[in-house]
């Protein structure tokens, strides 16, 4: 992790001077940074400041994101934002698709390398199964060669356009030849722009700028000749599978190593909610690394577009932060991945408000002792124990007053759903139909997620107001479960008196019995003796 | 003997009634009877017939507020458990009732065959008992989709499936039973109709038979079989009133079944879950308890036919077994064959149906 995070243009500036020509090993630590984070980086093309080295990071030119207006400071970390006068490097052109005379229904190539070996005839059949032997894109329209003839030395003649197998710099363009050509893809209906974005993404520029052949290319995802749709859900690329893809590099402390890229994101991830949702529960809505990160185009969040990441599910959430004090704040602000994390997001609960016990703060907490202004010390937050309101503000600040207002409110409206919650169920247990004060309780779920939503904006008094709303409904559902509970106390009561009745009843009859059986004995005695 | 009209038997009042309806000969025919000191009761027959009449209560106070539309019924029933006053006893008596009649149906069936009480002259009596027992099955059935309620539901589409699977005419039972190839609005209004009148009727006249048979060939000796002729033993074995002597047994059991009743309605008060949803299947769909060991059997059994064939099978020699059996012998240790193949099938259908439980 960088320890040169800072909030302020001036000392950024600095920062940016004093790097200089190890420009390219900051951007490397700003992409492992981005990838623990999640959070802003906006880097620039090290090959686009005019500093192309073939040890450039792949974070050093990572940075297609908009160019950050007056007030986007870089305030996570120590690389310089691209402005227009350091433009990302631009994609190659791109390639014409390769030639090759029409075999018309024949493939010769697909007849002699399903014969060849055991490894040949492999590749043949992954071919054929793959989506692109299911659409008819055969091997000569990546390889060259004539399909149509079945002798070597004509099928394999570079004269006629055999090119062989592409090495991974060329295999992007061989790619892309037929994914960014509208007029090919049109029949399937794919997009085109996975070309440029793949050259806009820090993998793309990393192969660009540094000719560095170890990032991913199309085929380390999509595969080569058993290339699956995304819908497929045995593909790497399917919804499921992304996290291991992404792990199947980013965990490998080999390959990540040349990069300074932390490898645990996929440990992390896997334990957050979005990861517990998606691996654990398969729901496919849940985000993968993709989701945040992009997938053709990937990089890391950054400052300006870390709350459009996160609000692209959390729409709700979004608009109430964008009407926050934090959000006005921009760049010396909190933003989601401050008190959420970014790979290990959790459940958010009362707990964000406050630490236990309160922190030890000194004044460089806070404040840039050089320039007397605010700044957040950004290390803290890699702490989940730090995502807390007073990490930054005080016990003697007056917003320290607001947040326990905010934090006193949310937290009754909890206790009061979690009592009605315990009381409904307390009911149900006992054999109540609880369906009405259930449908009482819903209501108060929703004045109760609007109230934590509400936090986002920070204002004490709507945040009062619905959680006051929230327990009122509360009350309601738990009033009307306690009512079940007295009736069956009341049943029960009842119970045991008709219960005494009856037995009184069984008693009457039984000294009838025996009364009618001395009569009978009595009566057989004296037949008897008659 | 019949009392001689215009002079009234008993007291005043019953006196004025049996000059209105000369019921005087019919209660001495029925009730005013001797028995021999050695007929006792078992009580299960009578417990059946106890909670059957509950039901007819409890069922006709029920459908006083049911309305039986798929899109009425489940807040009806809800509405009766929440809102009627003592509805919730009513239903969970009823509810209660429906699962003990079965259980008691079938003990007393149990004990009917271990005492060998079907051999002659009782076979008639056990064919009509035997029937009842089916009646009193599809009364179950029938009467657990009522509450349209999502396990109601799916235990019906289960039930009806495995109707469907019998052999060459299970694809029109299933039509007719569901009135349609799903179960729908129209199932419902047919298993209302079939639950509240037809299998009433049927019972009624069915039970009527079978306790007219048993009043006229009195109970069954455990001891030794029916002797064909009558023996002066036999004519000097004495003898007490069958009422009250004999009736006051019974209704101290149908006194403890009322506290057993009442008991489980108020600490187990029949539930309701959650609407009927025919698009979404439950994770686990188990027809009742009563069911659950034929249900295990189907599933454990990979031939379907064969599957289905058994319990239509096994019901077909229950009803005509007393016409099989050609073993005079009553004493369970004389009746090897029979005993031990009962005991078989009744631990084979326990051990099915906790089976079908736990699985």
């Amino acid at each position: 992790m960088p320890g040169d995070r800072m909030l302020h243009q001036p000392r950024l500036l600095r920062r940016v001077v004093r790097l200089g020509g190890t420009l390219t090993l900051a951007g490397l630590a700003t992409f492992a940074v981005a990838f623990s984070a999640s959070a802003e980086s906006p880097s620039p093309s090290a090959a686009a400041a005019g500093s192309p080295a073939p040890s450039a990071s792949p974070a050093a030119s990572a940075a297609p994101a908009p160019t950050p207006g007056p007030s986007d400071t870089n305030w996570m970390y120590a690389t310089p934002a691209p402005t227009e006068a350091i433009p990302l490097a631009t994609a190659p052109p791109l390639p014409p698709r390769v030639a090759h005379p029409d075999g018309g229904d024949a493939n010769g190539c697909y007849d002699c390398h399903s014969a060849v070996n055991e490894e040949q005839s492999k590749i043949a059949a992954a071919w054929k199964d793959s989506a692109h032997g299911q659409a008819e894109v055969a091997c000569a329209d990546c390889h060259g060669g004539d399909p149509g003839s079945d002798q070597i030395t004509k099928a394999m003649d570079p004269a006629i356009g055999f090119v062989g197998s592409p090495d991974r710099q060329e295999s992007v363009g061989l790619c892309g030849s037929c994914h960014a050509n509208v007029d090919t893809m049109k029949a399937s209906g794919l997009p085109t722009d996975q070309y440029a974005k793949y050259w806009s993404s820090v993998h793309g520029q990393q192969l660009i700028t540094a000719n560095d052949a170890r990032v991913a290319v199309c085929t380390d995802c999509h595969g080569v000749h058993d290339v699956k749709k995304v819908s497929d859900p045995t593909a790497k690329t399917f919804a499921l599978n992304v996290p291991e893809l992404c792990s199947s590099c980013h965990s490998d402390e080999k390959r990540m190593e040349p990069y300074g890229i932390p490898t645990d994101q996929y440990d992390v991830y896997a334990k957050s909610v979005h990861g517990h949702a998606l691996l654990d529960n398969k729901d496919v809505r849940a985000p993968s690394c993709a989701s945040c990160h992009g997938s053709h185009d990937a990089q890391p969040p950054t400052s300006t577009t870390v709350v459009e990441v996160c609000g692209k599910c959390h729409t709700a959430t979004q608009d109430l932060y964008m009407e926050s004090r934090h959000s006005e704040l921009q760049a010396v602000a909190p933003k989601c991945w401050t008190c959420h994390g970014t790979h290990d997001v959790s459940k958010p609960s009362s707990e964000l408000f406050f630490h236990p016990t309160p922190p030890d703060y000194t004044c460089v907490t806070c404040h840039d002792l050089q320039t007397h202004t605010l700044r957040l010390e950004l290390d803290q937050f890699d702490d989940p124990a730090n995502r807390r309101c007073d990490t930054c503000h005080h016990p003697e600040s007056q917003i320290y007053s607001q947040i326990e207002g905010i934090s006193g409110a949310v937290t009754s409206a909890e206790e009061a759903y979690v009592d009605a919650e315990d009381e409904i169920q307390h009911a149900a247990g006992l054999g109540m139909i609880t369906s009405d004060a259930e449908v009482a309780l819903a209501g108060a779920k929703t004045s109760l997620i609007q109230a934590q939503a509400a936090v986002h904006t920070t204002k004490l008094t709507s945040i009062a107001e619905l959680s006051a709303d929230a327990v009122t409904k509360s009350n309601e559902a738990k009033a009307l479960a306690t009512a079940k509970i007295d009736e069956t106390n009341f049943r029960r009561a009842a119970m045991v008196i008709v219960l005494a009745l009856i037995l009184l009843g069984v008693a009457y009859l039984w000294l009838t019995k025996r009364r009618l059986d001395r009569e009978l004995e009595r009566d057989l005695e004296a037949k008897g003796r008659e | 003997m019949a009392a001689t009209p215009g002079a009234p038997t008993g007291g005043k009042a019953t006196g004025w009634l049996d000059q209105r309806t000369r019921i005087g000969p019919l209660l001495a025919a029925s009730l005013h009877v001797r028995i021999p000191m050695s007929a006792k009761t078992y009580y299960f027959g009578g417990i059946a017939l106890f909670l059957f009449g509950i039901q007819a209560a409890t069922g006709t106070l029920l459908a006083l507020y049911y309305k039986p539309t798929p899109e009425a019924a489940y807040e009806s029933v809800q509405f009766i458990t929440s809102d009627v006053s003592f509805g919730w006893l009513i239903r969970s008596v009823h509810h209660w009732a429906a699962n003990l009649m079965i259980l008691f149906v079938i003990l007393h069936l149990v004990r009917v065959f271990m005492q060998a009480a079907y051999k002659y002259p009782r076979e008639l009596t056990w064919v009509f008992g035997s029937l009842l027992l089916m009646l009193t099955l599809a009364f179950g059935f029938t009467g657990y989709l009522l509450p349209w309620d999502q396990l109601a539901y799916w235990a019906t589409v289960v039930g009806t499936e495995i109707a469907g699977s019998v052999p060459i005419i299970g694809e029109s039972l299933l039509l007719l039973l569901r009135g349609g190839t799903d179960v729908t609005g129209d199932t419902m209004t047919r298993f209302f109709g079939i639950h509240v009148l037809v299998l009433p009727i049927a019972t009624a006249g069915l039970l009527v038979v079978h306790l007219v048979l048993v009043h006229q060939l009195g109970l069954a000796n455990p001891k030794r079989p029916e002797p064909r002729v009558t023996t002066p033993e036999i004519e000097k074995e004495p003898q007490r009133p069958f009422f009250p002597h004999y009736i006051i047994d019974e209704l101290m059991a149908w006194y403890v079944l009322l506290a057993i009743l009442v008991v489980l309605a108020s600490v187990f008060p029949a539930g309701l879950e959650e609407q009927a949803n025919p698009l979404q299947t439950p994770a686990h769909t188990k027809p009742e308890w009563y069911y659950l060991g034929v249900y295990q059997l189907l599933k454990v059994i990979p031939w379907k036919v064969i599957g289905i064939m058994v319990p239509i099978v096994g019901v077909a020699l229950l009803v005509v077994w007393p016409f099989l059996d050609r073993n005079p012998e009553v004493v369970m240790r004389r009746r090897k064959i029979a005993v031990g193949g009962a005991t078989v099938v009744i631990v084979g259908l326990i051990a099915f149906t906790i089976w079908g439980y736990v699985s």
